[in-house]
């Protein structure tokens, strides 16, 4: 029983569809056919919107990066130190995927798929991460760091580790351990637990802004 | 003589870098005067528009060329 939808409807239709059985599934666990059963359309409609699997998927990707995160509003409305500029990232990304939870499973899906166009997407959302606490780092580690430079790229590697987990359990597990803790404490607190790891001393001011916020 | 006051260079760093270090190019100059800001990152051209929008500094231009990206901000008086 398939009902009669306007072009640019349908497609729409279908990308929603295609994003939760990709995030559900992984690219290869989901057949053209079984995303058109769950629009009730028939394959060839289906392939009159995208020529193929991939074509599809590729689209799904496009669309969640028309959503990409804009840390333009961070950097206006926060300090710009270090950690505060840190804390505003991290809000940002954790309410994006607060927002949409099929971004960060189809990024774990892709991780084994080993789809090129997928990992490319999240390599670059991660890196603003990456490119920002290296950079900054490079400024503030002191010359005589022993090992300074691996430092550095651990330190970015440690931060996408700690916040990936993090929102994995916040928003992927059944038993939500994370379940008490707001958005707005869980930044700061992982951001508080990188600098210390890092050896950086969380200024007093921002400290202050923690406890009043 | 150049048609701007300062120069940054944001080649190969991702958003906030180029947002964040034009910040406080702007903040060290006199009103009126203008930062020329080159960047790679694509997202940098809806990025430079926001923030211009948002603190009032003025969009001269922006442009790309070989997958460069050039934006002229003007400080707000």
């Amino acid at each position: 029983m398939s009902v009669r939808l306007p072009g640019p409807e349908r497609r729409e239709s279908i990308l929603n569809a295609a994003q939760r059985l990709f995030a559900e599934k992984g690219y290869h666990g989901v057949s053209i056919d079984e995303i058109a059963r769950e629009v009730n359309v028939s394959p060839a409609i289906l392939y009159r919107h995208f020529k193929s699997k991939k074509v599809l998927y590729e689209a799904v990707l496009q669309a969640m990066s028309a959503q990409r995160e804009s840390y333009v509003q961070t950097v206006i409305n926060s300090g710009t130190s270090f950690e505060d500029v840190l804390t505003g990232m991290t809000q940002v990304y954790i309410s994006s995927i607060n927002d949409n939870p099929d971004l960060l499973r189809i990024e774990l899906q892709s991780l084994l798929d080993r789809n090129p166009a997928t990992s490319d997407f999240f390599k670059n959302r991660w890196k603003s991460f990456t490119d920002y606490i290296e950079f900054s780092l490079n400024e503030r580690l002191p010359y005589e760091t022993p090992n300074r430079e691996i430092t550095i790229l651990t330190a970015g590697l440690m931060f996408q580790g700690m916040l990936r987990e993090a929102l994995v359990q916040k928003y992927l597990q059944p038993e939500d351990r994370l379940e008490d803790v707001s958005l707005y404490e869980l930044s700061h607190e992982l951001v508080r637990l990188f600098l210390r790891a890092v050896g950086i001393e969380k200024s007093r001011l921002s400290r202050k802004a923690v406890i009043s916020g | 003589m150049s048609d701007f006051d300062s120069e940054l260079d944001a080649s190969g760093l991702n958003c906030p870098l180029p947002i964040l270090r034009a910040k406080k190019a702007i903040a060290a100059m006199e009103n009126g005067q203008t930062l020329r800001i080159i960047a790679t990152d694509p997202g940098s051209v809806k990025d430079f528009e926001a923030f211009c929008k948002q603190t009032g500094n003025e969009l001269l231009s922006s442009g790309e060329e070989e997958g460069k990206f050039t934006f002229m901000i003007k400080k707000a008086a």
